[in-house]
């Protein structure tokens, strides 16, 4: 008995010590590494899409905006058909990621190459615009930007919003 | 230490009054001695070998932990640093024999925590990769196998949690 209490107690004082001489090691040879990982990374979404060097794939809501009330810009909703007829951007097209595919042969016609385009869907974290806008770029669209979270902030500044019956 | 052979002297006077000591080696343990070694070993190697990628290259490690969608923004990059170092730890003192009460608990926690989370993902129906290996993120993602996989290495390391902690040596 005395040796499986002296085994339990051992544990308790390596468990803690393991931890933290890991803790320990990695920060040290964090820091001395070439490519030192920041203790505290920029995970949200506007710097995933940023590539260090490249011009940022985001527009600002502001700059959208602008686009927007100058008619200069093309608007696409990457959302599901159903959420787009609830409510969009005047004027946006439906390209739902979900059917690009499909959406594209329809809608490919009434797009130029040389337009602005902006690309939304809903959420900080959601995907579907990035997806879609890395899309277009493939098939050729040179500029094409990414409007994050852009159906909650389009709607938090109270612009005009259209709806299909 | 908990060690598997015990030796025993054992002394006989004979009719001259002679002491005759023999050694007589037993093995206490019989063949879980050597069953004990060769798991506590494997599953070190299998720790430092887990730690090895993701110690190299800390920045898709992060990438392979954010996809997991469990721990705030904030602490990301701290798991991402610590978690190989403490793999390969853990790794080292299972091989070399060195504070087993500590590390195999602490294998014994890590891996339930592992499961617990690939278990959670597969309910979320989170498509993601293990980043358990490696951080190369072409290789197929975590489902049924992993979560299998991990099921093994758990009973591994809670049987040696169990010797080393409750039977008496």
């Amino acid at each position: 008995m005395k040796d499986i209490s002296q085994s339990i107690k051992q544990a308790l004082w390596q468990l803690p010590l393991l931890i933290c001489l890991s803790i320990f090691i990695s920060l040290i040879s964090n820091y001395w590494r070439s490519d030192t990982l920041p203790l505290i990374g920029d995970w949200s979404m506007t710097a995933q899409l940023s590539v260090a060097g490249e011009e940022s794939q985001v527009i600002p809501l502001d700059k959208a905006e602008q686009l927007f009330h100058k008619k200069t810009a093309i608007f696409i909703d990457a959302r599901s058909k159903s959420e787009y007829a609830s409510g969009h951007i005047p004027g946006a097209l439906s390209l739902s990621w979900q059917d690009v595919d499909q959406g594209y042969a329809e809608h490919a016609g009434l797009l130029d190459a040389s337009e602005n385009i902006v690309t939304y869907c809903d959420g900080e974290a959601c995907n579907l615009s990035h997806e879609l806008a890395l899309f277009l770029k493939e098939m050729g669209y040179e500029n094409v930007q990414v409007l994050v979270n852009g159906w909650t902030e389009w709607n938090n500044a109270g612009l005009p919003t259209d709806r299909e019956n | 230490m908990p060690g598997c052979r015990r030796i025993e002297k054992i002394e006989q006077m004979d009719d001259k009054y002679i002491i005759n000591s023999t050694v007589k080696k037993t093995s206490q343990c019989g063949k879980f001695g050597l069953l004990f070694l060769l798991l506590r070993i494997a599953l070190g190697l299998m720790f430092v070998y887990a730690s090895y990628d993701k110690i190299l290259h800390p920045q898709a490690f992060s990438v392979a932990v954010y996809n997991y969608q469990l721990l705030p923004d904030m602490l990301i990059n701290v798991a991402a640093l610590t978690l190989p170092w403490l793999e390969l730890l853990l790794g080292l003192c299972l091989m070399s024999g060195a504070w087993l009460p500590g590390a195999t608990v602490l294998s014994s926690g890590l891996l339930t925590l592992f499961l617990g989370v690939l278990v959670f993902n597969q309910f979320r129906g989170l498509d993601i990769h293990c980043g358990c290996f490696s951080t190369e993120t072409t290789s197929s993602p975590a489902g049924l196998g992993t979560i299998l996989r991990d099921i093994g290495f758990l009973a591994v390391s809670l049987y040696l949690t169990v010797q080393v902690l409750f039977i008496e040596r």
